[in-house]
């Protein structure tokens, strides 16, 4: 028995050193470019090391954009989209998944045909909305389309309906209303549900490069992605260049992940006793 | 008396329900159901430019339907999905529960299965690039083949697919990392005093507890995967010969309505996405009540 | 964990709630916007920004870059909304959609305080072209012109003893000299990548063809100059010496050429200003030439008496909103652009050769840093015969289609005579309909 378990803890190590070594390689691919010259670059057949490491490309592009407000800007609009998608679609899953109401079906129906439809068709609207209201060229602007989320709901609606339905009972006979018990009962039970759809929702805002470039205008007003893009030029890219901003902007996303992922291990801790 | 006593409550309740999805039913109105009655309606309409349309009819879908490129691109879709979804479920449960085991380099694990997700569409576009490169490629050096993965009619959506399932395996896995840590440890505890092995204690414990989140997953991996189109777009263009077999009816869809500016055209592709993902979604909730369990 | 989350989300909301009010910067200036693609020309267009707010003190230029993908999607939804930036960069592609919608000023009377015939005077008929409107009226500030020429490597000639080159050349001297390098040095020769500013449309025009008719109402990729031109230009892939399209896909024709494995392919003139930077490991190994004449053209009344000779050569614009809020100072500022003085700072900034005429020649200047010199007299002079690229109002509804058909045909699936006759039946059509629609 101790000998089979040793050898699953191997065979676990195994996988992992495996699959990390597919995940992680267009990492190293960015990181090795990112010291090459534009040349090297573009070599056929592709070559993987750089002649030299030579760091005049993080020095140009620290040089070309602002990236203190780039990262300023991208904090922003990441913190906003996660507050507003973790607060409504909380309460929105909560009220999907454990109160009864009219017309619930039909409303839950447009949470899903919203998760089916392609972005690409409120990006017009959208501006205009924004241009409207006169808020383009602004943080504002970067939030809005991210204000609701479709999927926290639906994600968060399919947390609350794994909660035993006894625990929302127990609280409601010991004399808390409908919203005592979603927020102090049950929000607290979604710790590790709520981590990750906060890890989604800012993945998704700081991939994000079409919206803040269609709606903000000043590069000091665009987000890491969207600031980069603008240096991928018409015809030739400088792609050592593009790497080594990339490289810059993946840090803060890191940063953050490396945080929430800690709410994974104190999520058991929090609902073990159950 | 008693009646009414409990109708009071559940007028209650029905207040707080209204109360507590109206944030929410009110954006996505706004935002997004609003835009998308407007495509329905321009589908029936021809753009003039600069968002002025004329009422047409159904001739866009007439068009669309006699459109043997279209066909290509619903059939490319679907093969899409069969090829990413059902092994992308299977590698993202497979990875979280690696990922959930006790190792040590836990964070260090999780950070690098989470690297894709920020990497720069540049790099990862690049990277694959060179990987399924048909003269020089690493893939054809390993399978010792001597295949144009890109330009291969028959390789190319299976290449974009595998570029997908890499690319997403990291997001489903943490969606499906939450599921896996909301199971109560006891139930394990309780279960392996029973003597059960670890095969039948994942089938047994392990799917039931977390097949909410993986129907959650589920959905939304079948709805991306129906809707792709960066991913076409970042590994081929225009002058590739085999376009054709690979193009998805997004793909089409981006290059009617923001490239070729026909976007009546472009909004009963739309339509026709929309409607095959709400068919397939439909029956995925009818077949949920099969597998997916809700309350122990 | 809590507490950490709920200080900094009031330290945020305080933050961000002071950067909105710190917004709207006051100066008493006017701002204007000034929105472009390519990150390259920045400088230029700073500098040429610069020279005009000495002038004026009162205005403020801010050059914004948005990439090539975004920059049209942006564009319309601004146009829907009239929020359009004040002054922006206008491609020929899209300058008739806009144009006719009425979303453009007129610029047409911009000079006539300073001169008769002041746009007649000082650009080319091209660059004439390139901003007219179907009403035949202007509708951008020509900006630049470009062309294409043919790039070498001077070492794989000299490897398979084939001489340079030469204003003599002809398509069969590239077909000869192709071939020797490739048995001379196992390198491809000629690399006939799939394009058309860069690929088939100058061999068409040079053999007496033509993508669009003189009036831009009808096709002429079913003419026989045009057929006999397109089935050289894609039989070549059939050749040794030659990759396949499926090769050019997945490496590109520029990457191979500056690795040193091809000898020869059609580069625009925009680029070759970054390539000499981006490949000192070829200083002295590479050259650019005209390019080569069709041997025997098709002589039809359409057919323009070139000799066998064609480039094609684009050109942008500087254009500015109908209705803007700044129109009238955006207006002084693109009639600055088209000046000699700005088109000057232009050039010598090495942002792209000047539309103006006569003061072409400044961008050599930003040719001085590079201790290694190459023939771009060639470009100069490839402008005597250099051919509007062809475009009309239905372009952007034929253009993807055609590059459709053209896939098909080098994927073999579609014979090349019968695919054209489609592709000349698809631009005919689009175009008929979009005349009818006006």
């Amino acid at each position: 028995m101790k000998g089979s378990n040793k050898n699953g803890k191997i065979l676990v190590y195994a996988l992992l050193i495996f699959g990390s070594l597919i995940m992680i390689f267009p990492f190293v691919w960015m990181f090795l470019t990112s010291f090459k010259t534009p040349a090297e670059s573009m070599s056929i057949p592709a070559t993987l090391f750089p002649s030299a490491f030579r760091l005049d490309k993080y020095i140009e592009v620290l040089g070309k954009l602002p990236f203190a407000k780039l990262y300023w800007n991208t904090i922003l609009l990441v913190f906003f989209r996660v507050v507003f998608a973790v607060v409504f679609s909380s309460m929105a899953g909560y009220a999907f998944a454990k109160l009864k109401f009219r017309g619930k079906g039909l409303l839950f129906t447009i949470v899903l045909m919203q998760m089916s439809l392609p972005s690409q068709i409120f990006l017009i609207p959208q501006y205009q909305m924004v241009a409207k209201m006169g808020m383009a060229n602004t943080i504002f602007a970067l939030v809005f389309p991210g204000l609701v989320s479709a999927f926290g709901v639906f994600f968060l609606r399919q947390t609350y309906m794994s909660i035993p339905e006894e625990i929302g009972e127990a609280a409601y006979l010991d004399g808390c209303n409908q919203w005592q018990t979603f927020y102090k009962v049950m929000f607290p039970l979604t710790g590790t549900s709520v981590a990750a759809l906060t890890i989604f929702t800012a993945v998704f805002a700081y991939g994000d490069l079409m919206w803040p470039q269609i709606v903000n205008n000043d590069v000091t007003k665009f987000t890491l992605s969207a600031g980069l893009a603008t240096l991928r030029g018409m015809n030739t890219t400088d792609f050592p260049m593009l790497m080594a901003g990339s490289l810059l902007a993946m840090l803060p996303m890191v940063i953050l992940y490396l945080i929430f992922q800690r709410q994974f291990v104190e999520g058991i801790a929090g609902t073990g006793g159950k | 008396m008693k009646l009414n006593k409990l109708s009071a409550a559940a007028r209650r309740e029905e207040n707080w329900g209204w109360f507590m999805v109206a944030p929410t039913i009110i954006g996505l109105f706004v935002l997004n159901i609003w835009p998308f009655l407007q495509t329905i309606y321009t589908s029936f309409c021809e753009h003039l430019g600069f968002g002025k349309y004329k009422f047409i009819g159904p001739q866009n879908y007439i068009d669309m339907f006699g459109n043997t490129e279209f066909w290509k691109a619903t059939w490319n879709t679907i093969w899409f999905c069969v090829l990413t979804v059902p092994i992308g479920m299977v590698l993202a449960l497979f990875v979280a529960m690696l990922l959930n085991t006790k190792v040590k380099f836990k964070g260090g694990f999780r950070t690098i299965f989470f690297l894709p997700l920020v990497c720069a569409p540049a790099a990862v576009a690049m990277v694959w690039q060179w990987i399924f490169n048909g003269e020089y490629g690493i893939l054809n050096q390993i399978l010792g083949t001597n295949i144009q993965w890109i330009t291969n009619p028959k390789t190319a959506v299976l290449a974009v697919a595998i570029v997908s399932v890499w690319s997403s395996v990291g997001y489903d896995a943490v969606l499906l990392l939450a599921g896996l840590q909301n199971i109560p440890k006891t139930l394990y505890e309780a279960n392996s005093i029973d003597g059960a092995g670890k095969i039948r204690q994942f089938f047994t414990i392990t799917v039931p507890m977390i097949s909410p989140s993986l129907f959650s997953v589920l959905i939304m991996r079948l709805m991306a995967s129906m809707k792709v189109y960066d991913l076409i777009y970042m590994m081929s263009d225009e002058t590739n010969p085999a376009m054709a077999d690979m193009q998805s009816l997004m793909y089409l869809f981006y290059r009617s309505s923001f490239v070729t500016g026909d976007r009546g055209y472009g909004s009963a592709i739309v339509i026709w996405t929309v409607s095959l993902i709400l068919l397939v979604t439909l029956i995925q909730f009818w077949g949920q009540k099969k597998w997916v369990t809700y309350d122990i | 964990m809590k507490r950490i989350i709920r200080t900094s989300a009031v330290l945020l909301t305080a933050v961000l709630l002071l950067s909105l009010a710190g917004c709207g910067a006051s100066d008493g200036k006017t701002h204007l916007k000034f929105q472009i693609w390519d990150t390259a020309q920045q400088p230029g267009m700073e500098a040429m920004c610069a020279a005009y707010t000495a002038q004026h003190p009162d205005v403020v230029i801010d050059v914004q870059i948005v990439s090539w993908n975004e920059y049209w999607t942006k564009l319309e939804a601004a146009a829907e909304s009239n929020t359009m930036p004040d002054i922006f960069w206008m491609h020929t592609n899209q300058l008739l959609y806009y144009a006719d919608f009425g979303m453009l000023a007129d610029v047409t009377e911009l000079y006539d305080d300073v001169e008769d015939g002041y746009y007649q005077n000082h650009f080319s008929e091209i660059s004439l072209g390139n901003v007219s409107g179907s009403d035949g009226r202007y509708y951008g500030v020509p900006k630049d012109k470009d062309n294409g020429v043919l790039v070498y490597n001077k070492e794989m000639f000299d490897d398979a003893g084939v001489s340079y080159p030469d204003d003599d050349w002809t398509w069969d001297d590239l077909v000869d000299a192709s071939q020797k390098i490739y048995d001379a040095t196992g390198n491809y020769g000629y690399l006939a990548y799939l394009d058309d500013q860069l690929g088939y449309w100058s061999y068409v025009y040079q053999n007496g063809g033509y993508i669009l008719s003189a009036d831009k109402t009808t096709s002429g990729f079913d003419q026989p100059g045009g057929k006999e031109a397109m089935e050289f230009y894609i039989g070549m892939q059939q050749e040794e010496w030659c990759p396949d399209q499926n090769f050019f896909t997945q490496n590109g024709a520029g990457a191979t050429f500056w690795s040193e494995r091809g000898a020869m392919f059609m580069e625009g003139s925009w680029s070759l200003l970054g390539a000499i930077e981006n490949n000192p490991h070829m200083d002295g190994k590479w050259d650019i030439a005209k390019l080569p004449k069709a041997p025997n053209p098709v002589s039809t009344p359409e057919s323009l008496d070139q000799d066998g000779r064609a480039c094609m050569s684009n050109g942008l614009c500087y254009a500015t909103a109908a209705h803007g809020k700044h129109r009238e100072i955006a207006m002084d500022v693109i009639k600055f652009f088209g000046t000699e003085e700005a088109q000057l700072i232009q050039g010598r900034s090495g942002a792209a050769i000047p539309a103006y005429l006569g003061t072409e020649e400044s961008w050599r200047e930003a040719w001085d840093k590079f201790d290694y010199k190459i023939n771009i007299d060639c470009i100069f002079e490839q402008f005597d015969y250099a051919i509007q690229v062809p475009y009309n109002s239905a372009s952007p509804r034929w253009k993807s289609q055609v590059s459709d058909v053209l896939a098909q045909i080098y994927a073999g699936n579609q014979e090349v005579s019968s695919g054209l006759d489609k592709i000349a039946e698809i631009v005919n059509t689009e175009t008929a309909k979009k005349l009818a629609d006006n």
